[in-house]
């Protein structure tokens, strides 16, 4: 029997290992793609509760909301990745590297 | 729909621990491939083929192309490789002294135990991992495992799927009570009777991105604001 608490366990895992690719690495491009793993944790969370909420009752639009919220969080996903990697274009193009600690300027 | 759950979840940690450990960023980025496959059978086994599908097309499809692309323009190197001092070779000197001692100390003593080739390389191709990190990122997982221990008990099983919703898409014709739970059909009544003013701003929030994407990644153009002036010396790079 597939069990939520089990669902959500998983989305747990790859929240964390996404957060631990986001503290260890300094490649841009890395942090990145660890960003867009814990992102995708959210949505199998946001989805898991979808399917747990869509009993009777809740009406069609009701049950479906997870997964609709799910869709917008994979298009704010794709506009951040966008964003994000013209980003790191630019900034390797002024530093000629993709490094996290070479655009410390704010740092103060 | 449980053999389903199983493989995807395995799939997906699996490609979650190549991202997370190879050093070659196109490396993790086929692990990450491989993540997004995995979460795409774990909707599927939710019974959401549409966000499956969807996944897929996005994630796995455009999201990993850019990634590419942009890997592809930059250099992978980061400090720490560069910093690396000329002797150093990573995990073969500490396992095979003897290797990388030059050509005066070829001779092998005959029993001495080597590491084999390609045990040296897989580890070299590993980012060790960071202490700090995995303290914090352990900590948050074990924040979470006890929120989803104190759920309550309704939440050891899923409800029965609701029978599937009355209404056809276009005209109240003979289909009445096709649209089955995550099926095309009732996503996208939920996105257009539901929350239609949603769709909208994020369909404009799509388009201020790509607007700004283009704007930050082009050079500098005499007169046009905004451009990255970073002198013509630079620019052959």
């Amino acid at each position: 029997m597939l069990e939520p608490k089990v669902v959500l366990f998983l989305a747990a895992v790859l929240f964390s290992a996404g957060l631990y690719g986001v503290l260890s690495r300094r490649h841009l491009i890395m942090l990145l793609m660890s960003l867009e793993l814990m992102l995708n944790a959210v949505n199998i969370a946001l989805v898991t509760f979808s399917r747990y909420w869509a009993g009777e009752g809740v009406g069609m639009i009701g049950a479906h909301s997870g997964q609709f919220f799910t869709l917008m969080v994979m298009a704010v996903a794709a506009a951040e990745v966008g964003i994000g990697l013209a980003i790191i274009v630019a900034v390797y193009r002024r530093k000629h590297t993709a490094d996290s600690d070479a655009a410390s300027e704010l740092k103060g | 729909m449980e053999v389903l759950f199983i493989l995807s979840a395995l799939i997906s940690l699996a490609g979650t621990l190549i991202l997370i450990t190879q050093k070659n960023p196109v490396y993790a980025l086929l692990g990450l491939l491989i993540a997004f496959g995995g979460s795409a059978g774990v909707f599927k086994a939710l019974d959401a083929p549409f966000i499956a599908v969807s996944q897929i097309i996005i994630y796995a499809g455009a999201l990993a192309v850019m990634f590419l692309f942009v890997l592809m323009f930059t250099d992978t190197r980061t400090q720490d490789d560069r910093l690396k001092l000329p002797g150093a070779v990573g995990s073969r000197a500490v396992f095979n002294p003897k290797e990388s001692g030059g050509p005066a100390k070829a001779k092998k003593k005959k029993n001495e135990f080597q590491v084999p080739a390609a045990v040296t390389a897989a580890l070299d191709s590993i980012q060790l991992p960071k202490p700090m990190a995995m303290v914090l990122s352990l900590s948050l997982l074990v924040c979470f495992t006890a929120a989803i221990a104190k759920l309550p008990a309704e939440f050891n099983d899923f409800g029965p799927l609701p029978a599937s919703y009355s209404g056809a898409m276009f005209a109240p014709s003979s289909e009445d009570g096709v649209l089955a739970f995550g099926s095309t059909a009732a996503v996208s009544k939920t996105i257009f009777e539901g929350f239609p003013l949603a769709f909208e701003v994020v369909s404009l929030l799509i388009f201020a991105a790509l607007l700004g994407a283009v704007l930050l990644a082009r050079r500098h153009l005499a007169g046009i604001p905004g451009t990255q002036d970073v002198g013509k010396e630079r620019d052959h790079a």
